[in-house]
């Protein structure tokens, strides 16, 4: 598209520039050029270190200025002669080639139209309409993973996302917050959960190492159509939400692997605290210690098994049993009873809930 | 001066979850430690907590000698390199072995220098102008270890960096790595499940299991002398073979007594393997006279050998073959004694074969470990 955007614009220059006037791309093609046989020709003088200039300059008989959009140029815009005319003609270009750009990319990106899907900012009806104005393949499958950076760093996280899926026609990184870039990734149909999750592996792997960023990544459903991407961006962030509460240990939370902390995130908090005072009548769960909670923890990882947790605490288990039997005497409920100890499981997730206090979507 | 001390170090989540606990080690400087352990034992949070992904709940962590607990990540000069690495697909090797460097704005003359020679190192110069797509899997990795060299770290943190490479490039990419660890001279920290991966690279090995520590030491002695019977286990593959048995004693003379009581319609059958004095050399024995204990034996001290059978001869049991693998060199036999099922290393000129009953089996009593039955400690070695 932007080859026959730059394209038009040189051609209307060419008689008000006495000069050979072009466009080179990231891949050193000359993608528009006021000698229309030049097109397609490879550019020897420009390297890619070329892009990283911000200003102009000169490499055999001609004149060059890197434009594009932030943060590096994506273009090149060449100009026969050396002289300062040139370097004007350059810098002139230069601006007017990035406006008109940045004015198609806003009418005509793929990347905001998708952007105002997940956020729910185009309305249903405009959909399909825009869809079919962008070519935008409506019969393919697609998730939406939310990344989430605990630190901010001086880098660039949103680079470094769009550098690993560099295919723009596919897959689309978008910034939502400071802290929050949502990949809109093209995926098989049939991809089951453990490859999205090894995905997203790769993606929290590769900005810790390279870039020392702690991440976490939220996992929506794989949907078809564009419409149902603002419901795999919630559960994205429902994922990730949920995660926070019941899973601080995970960095990749799946929204297909939420268990029971699904159900519990969708209660209203009024009916928690009425359950909550219904299964502590003797006193609070707060009258619980540190290591009295410590030990259920283990209890519980252990299958309710007392010979097996105690020595993994590493206590005798009479001292285990004396710990059971004084939470017996505290809340009523004896763990070693299947029902009570599943009752108590749910309380205590509810209470984890209720102090975290999640967002909700 | 790239040692690490790591002392009395927690890891506790918001939810309750205790991940790693007092965890201390001294890692010298230039050394290459392995941390093994099953899933979900601690290892890789602790390789984070070092890199400073994850906050550390308690303890203090020193790199050299500055405590960097609250020093951000990218100021401990590390450099880590994981499991589920992902090359930038449109880049060349170089490009991306350069990508964070130009991110951090360094020099391009630096980089180019850096990226050289990692490339010198890996013995990937020729493949600078590749995409990761014309490479294979094996030169993928090295590009991945690379973008690590480039940094020129003090430390390199390596969490499982072959689990996704084929048996065969595992193999091969684990003597490269320990290659580099010399040519850099570095201090190396690297994090498998894999027990293979840890008693052939590592200088030492941390065994861990539920964020605890078990034991620290050469892969050679722990797996002659276990400190408990998770490392006897988790270390040596066919994994040494426990045998619940009785300690007596008769005379001066210990001995390990294992097999069946009698039933209405089975006769009792008990085994005995005196144990040599050198066994209770520290009166360790002594407590456990008349006790039930866990007798461990390495599948490679079990022997059908005629020559060993001789040598052994006090210490025969019969067996059932039940199934043999020839590996090659050695043969694996799994063997039934007396519902005791036991697995041999033998030579692969051995004659056993599936269905043979009353096979002649040796145990090396020289060899047999002794574990405490209720807390699975070491009794003796």
């Amino acid at each position: 598209m932007s080859n026959r955007l730059f394209q038009g614009v040189v051609h209307q220059m060419r008689d008000a520039i006495d000069r050979t006037i072009g466009v080179i791309d990231e891949t050193a093609s000359i993608i528009a050029c006021s000698d229309l046989g030049r097109v397609g020709e490879l550019s020897t003088a420009v390297t890619a270190d070329s892009f990283t200039e911000t200003d102009t300059f000169i490499s055999g008989d001609y004149t060059f200025k890197p434009f594009g959009s932030h943060p590096h140029a994506e273009y090149i815009l060449f100009v026969s002669g050396t002289d300062e005319q040139a370097a004007k003609y350059a810098s002139l270009l230069s601006v007017s080639l990035s406006s008109i750009k940045q004015y198609y990319d806003e009418k005509y990106d793929r990347g905001n139209f998708v952007k105002n899907i997940i956020l729910d900012n185009i309305l249903p009806g405009d959909i399909y309409l825009k869809a079919r104005e962008l070519h935008f393949n409506n019969d393919v499958s697609r998730v939406v993973l939310l990344i989430r950076i605990s630190n901010r760093t001086d880098i660039s996280t949103f680079d470094v996302v769009q550098n690993l899926f560099p295919d723009k026609t596919k897959d689309f990184v978008i910034n939502i917050s400071e802290n929050d870039i949502a990949l809109v990734k093209e995926v098989r149909s049939n991809i089951d959960s453990a490859h999205l999750e090894k995905l997203a592996r790769s993606i929290v792997d590769t900005l810790g190492s390279e870039f020392y960023t702690p991440a976490t990544v939220g996992i929506g459903t794989v949907v078809e159509g564009i419409k149902d991407l603002a419901r795999s961006f919630k559960e994205a962030q429902v994922a990730l939400e949920v995660g926070k509460v019941f899973d601080t240990e995970k960095t990749i939370c799946s929204y297909d692997n939420l268990g029971i902390a699904r159900l519990i995130y969708q209660l209203p908090t009024t009916l928690c605290e009425m359950f909550l005072r219904e299964v502590f009548k003797k006193s609070s769960i707060d009258s619980l210690d540190q290591e009295t909670l410590f030990t259920i923890q283990r209890f519980f990882e252990n299958n309710l098994n007392v010979s097996e947790t105690s020595r993994r605490l590493f206590v005798h288990r009479n001292t285990l049993v004396y710990r059971l039997e004084k939470i017996k005497r505290l809340t009523g409920l004896d763990l070693r009873e299947f029902d009570d100890a599943i009752v108590f499981k749910v309380a205590l997730m509810v209470k984890k809930y209720l102090q975290a206090n999640p967002v909700k979507y | 001066m790239a040692s690490l001390s790591l002392k009395n170090i927690y890891k506790r989540y918001p939810g309750g979850v205790t991940a790693v606990s007092d965890f201390n080690l001294e890692i010298k400087d230039k050394e290459f430690i392995i941390l093994v352990g099953p899933s979900g034992c601690g290892k890789s949070t602790t390789l984070r907590m070092i890199a400073g992904l994850e906050e550390i709940s308690d303890g203090e962590l020193h790199i050299g000698d500055r405590l960097v607990n609250t020093v951000a990540p990218k100021d401990r000069d590390i450099a880590m390199v994981f499991q589920n690495y992902a090359l930038y697909p449109h880049m060349t090797v170089f490009d991306n072995m350069a990508f964070g460097l130009k991110l951090r704005k360094t020099p391009k003359d630096q980089i180019k220098r850096r990226v050289e020679e990692a490339a010198r190192i890996l013995d990937i110069a020729h493949l600078l102008d590749r995409k990761p797509k014309a490479l294979s899997g094996g030169q993928r990795q090295r590009v991945a270890l690379g973008r690590a060299i480039v940094r020129e770290p003090k430390v390199f943190l390596l969490d499982e960096p072959l689990s996704n490479l084929d048996a065969k490039l595992r193999a091969q990419m684990r003597t490269e790595i320990s290659k580099l660890h010399q040519k850099l001279g570095t201090t190396f920290i690297y994090v498998t499940h894999d027990q293979v991966e840890a008693m052939t690279m590592g200088d030492r090995i941390v065994v861990m299991k539920d964020g605890l520590i078990q034991q620290v030491n050469t892969p050679q002695y722990l797996y002659d002398k276990p400190c408990n019977m998770f490392v006897a286990g988790f270390i040596g593959s066919p994994q040494m073979n426990f045998i619940d048995s009785k300690l007596l004693k008769e005379g001066d003379t210990f001995y390990v007594e294992f097999g069946t009581e009698a039933t209405k319609t089975k006769r009792e059958i008990k085994f005995r393997i005196p144990l040599p004095a050198s066994k209770n050399a520290d009166g360790a024995l002594d407590a456990y006279v008349g006790k039930e204990v866990i007798m461990g034996i390495r599948p490679e001290d079990v022997h059908d050998e005629p020559r060993l059978l001789e040598q052994y001869k006090d210490c025969i049991v019969p067996a059932k073959v039940e199934v043999t693998e020839l590996m090659g060199a050695e043969t694996f036999l799994y063997l039934d004694v007396n519902t005791f099922s036991f697995t041999a290393r033998v030579e692969p000129t051995s004659t056993a074969r599936p269905g043979d009953e009353n096979v002649s089996i040796a145990l090396s009593n020289d060899k047999i470990h002794l574990f405490d039955k209720d807390t699975e400690q070491t009794i003796c070695n």
